[in-house]
């Protein structure tokens, strides 16, 4: 890039902190308004779990939850239809390969608690899919060439899970006539836990999936047997 | 129950995007099912608003301000009937143009998650609700434009990504300040709350800087041509007709919904300069473009340029019938200009197929031999100029009428020359299809293509211009007073 440009838009970045600098400490330092936080606390014995944030990702404001899961999806689509992967890594050495063979299981068993942990306490299903993903690409760092992932219709169906159980879940309590994501009373928790697993393995797959980087391949076929010319021309 | 239907348009092409990802080899099958369904359900909420007026819903069962609201008032429904129509033509046309390729696999899912995102953003009623729709909405679209995987369609639409990014950042830094003073989200709330302020003022900037980017406004348009030149003909169609739309359409409602007490001459004032200088200079573009599709992509930014000159007449005139006429007029500008602008987008790449590139000045033989896709584009080409009987037309008149009434003349110098310009720059292409060849026979040649893009081309000229009238029943006001 241009220097001089560079320059200009480094002048108005500055401007534009100084102005927001400006706004904040003449209004809102002075005067912080009410917010939603007291509010949500109020009312977080209703929605079913008890820490504040899986209730307002899971409850309160749980379509924007799913349009967020659409949001990971069309990403993890983008990158598939740029084309097939780059080739992995070589095999891991022996000291990263037992490495592994502890770290992948143990991550995949702590995404499991976070996943449950998330009802009372901070966890849940994005960071619990982020775990399983970097197990993902642990394994893939490892020399494994697809990360672990199974074949190209598991992963279709894995990684449309979460916003797929989310939906079906939001538009069967549409048509039972509690309104679509409106949780019937008594039922909540069980189904946060149904949509933050599905969730969970959903992100973690997605993760996964675009760190290996390309549409998956089918996995390759056993070779053909090889026809050496001697056995060729036996043949004749 | 009447409420629950406002979430159909969004979870029915959200639904069909999860089975088209998860099974490929019936996308396309899936695709138009699903296509069928959100339009008629987009229709049937467009009906219901028609009849029994504002619907909203507050999801999640907890009111306001806790839960996302969603609400549809005619400006909502008017443009929903559009992605609805447009988008069903797409889709339909999307059919026959990746049969049988690969690129078809990648295109149904990003194509119906883009549609959910459009449908979200003209019902949404929550400031946090519409930058998870614009994220979506910009991601999809991207992923869209980069599908011919050449190199151009891949630089232009990372160049479209990260403007994309930037520009909905810059909107979230908005809402961030307008949440923190006011406690609440909700579009409706908020507008009771609004008082100037300081702070108010900046997040107007802020959210409408970010917007402008998104909408393509001049001089922030640099983005637009290549992106939406190099994507697949059905993709270039959706950008251009509805993508730019939803960003403009929410600058709309910021400044007549939520901030209308905080708006002033000035600022106003400010929009339609940049849309004059979107209009000259898009105008000016196009008509130098070699390429078909470039000069589409160019048209889009004029054509976006007039949607922001309503915005310093709107401000001057008081509330009443004459400005009851002027936003149905910018309503219908925008309408007409998705139909237009996707019947032509459509039609241009059925010519660059048949020819196997795009430029104008080589067209003559290939536009000759397929006159229903030659009539689509100057149908579409009439709408653009504004030539009667199209919707555009009306709206073009009911706009200098307005800048006559409120004494801005200058904006009919603007007017007048980008009208200009504009049949220039149609007629430039329409001239090549006379040649001296025999003319064919048989008006269509391919209809499973061809009729999606000559009905959208029509309905921007017939439909939208000799029925302009349920526009304005629509958004609740009297009759067209021309």
């Amino acid at each position: 890039m241009n220097r001089d440009l560079s320059l200009l838009i480094g002048i108005l970045v500055a401007l534009l902190a100084v102005v927001l600098l400006w706004v904040f400490h003449s209004t809102l330092a002075l005067d912080p308004g009410q917010r939603l936080a007291s509010l949500a606390m109020e009312r977080l014995p209703e929605t079913g779990v008890s820490n504040p944030v899986t209730a307002v990702l899971l409850n309160y404001r749980a379509y924007d939850t799913l349009l967020e899961l659409g949001v990971l999806l069309a990403a993890l689509l983008g990158i598939w239809s740029l084309g097939p992967p780059r080739p992995g890594f070589q095999r891991a050495g022996p000291a990263l390969a037992a490495m592994v063979d502890w770290v992948v299981p143990l991550a995949i068993l702590t995404g499991g608690y976070l996943l449950w942990v998330g009802g009372h306490a901070p966890g849940g299903a994005f960071q619990a899919g982020a775990l399983l993903g970097a197990a993902g690409v642990i394994m893939r760092l490892a020399g494994h060439a697809n990360a672990g992932l199974p074949s190209e219709t598991w992963q279709r169906w894995l990684v449309v899970l979460g916003a797929g159980v989310f939906t079906l879940t939001g538009l069967l309590l549409a048509f039972t006539g509690y309104g679509f994501l409106t949780y019937p009373p008594g039922q909540a928790k069980w189904l946060i836990l149904l949509i933050e697993t599905a969730a969970t393995l959903a992100i973690g797959v997605t993760l996964a999936a675009a760190y290996v980087g390309g549409r998956p391949q089918p996995t390759a076929p056993p070779p053909p047997p090889l026809v050496t010319s001697a056995s060729a021309e036996a043949d004749r | 129950m009447t409420t629950d239907s406002l979430i159909l348009p969004i979870a029915l092409p959200l639904l069909g995007a999860l089975l088209a990802t998860a099974l490929p080899r019936i996308a396309p099958l899936l695709g138009v099912l699903t296509a069928a369904l959100t339009a008629m359900s987009g229709l049937w909420l467009t009906g219901l608003v028609w009849v029994s007026g504002d619907l909203s819903i507050v999801l999640g069962g907890w009111g306001l301000p806790l839960g996302i609201g969603l609400s549809a008032d005619g400006l909502s429904a008017a443009l929903l009937a559009m992605s609805s129509l447009v988008g069903l033509g797409i889709s339909v046309y999307a059919l026959g143009y990746f049969s049988g390729s690969e690129r078809g696999l990648h295109f149904w899912p990003l194509w119906l998650l883009l549609w959910t995102a459009l449908n979200g953003v003209f019902l949404a009623a929550d400031l946090f609700n519409l930058y998870v729709m614009l994220e979506l909405l910009g991601l999809s679209a991207a992923a869209l434009g980069a599908l011919t995987g050449s190199r151009d369609a891949v630089s232009a639409n990372l160049r479209y990504l990260l403007v994309g990014l930037l520009g909905s950042i810059t909107y979230l830094l908005g809402v961030a300040l307008i949440y923190t003073a006011y406690g609440t989200l909700d579009i409706g709330l908020l507008s009771e709350r609004v008082e100037p302020s300081a702070l108010v003022s900046t997040s107007l900037v802020l959210m409408t800087a970010g917007l402008a980017l998104k909408a393509a406004l001049f001089p922030l348009h640099f983005w637009l041509p290549p992106a939406h030149a190099n994507a697949p003909a059905p993709v270039s169609a959706a950008l251009s007709a509805l993508v730019v739309k939803a960003a403009f359409y929410l600058i709309l409602r910021l400044w007549t919904d939520l901030f209308a007490t905080i708006t002033d001459a000035g600022a106003a004032f400010i929009l339609g300069a940049l849309g004059a200088g979107a209009i000259l200079w898009g105008s000016w573009r196009a008509l130098r473009a070699e390429r078909l599709k470039l000069l589409a992509a160019y048209s889009t930014v004029a054509q976006i340029g007039y949607l922001f000159l309503f915005f310093p007449l709107l401000q001057a005139l008081p509330p009443g019938p004459a400005r009851d006429d002027l936003f149905a007029a910018c309503v219908l500008m925008a309408v007409t200009h998705g139909f237009a602008k996707a019947g032509f987008f459509l039609a241009a790449g059925l010519v660059q197929k048949k020819a196997g590139h795009d430029r104008i000045d080589e067209l003559g033989g290939a536009a000759q031999s397929m006159p229903a896709t030659t009539f689509s584009i100057a149908l579409a080409g009439s709408a653009l100029i504004g030539l009667p009987p199209s919707g555009s037309f009306i709206a073009k008149w009911v706009l200098m009428q307005s800048a006559l009434e409120t004494g801005q003349w200058w904006w009919l110098i603007v007017i007048a020359l980008g009208t200009l310009l504009a049949a220039a720059y149609i007629f430039r292409v329409l001239s090549r299809a006379f040649g001296q060849e025999p003319t064919p026979q048989c008006f269509i040649t391919d209809a499973r293509a061809e009729i999606p893009a000559l009905l959208l081309a029509l309905a921007s000229v017939a439909l939208l211009g000799l029925a302009a009238g349920p526009i304005w029943s629509l958004l609740g006001f009297e009759g067209v007073q021309i």
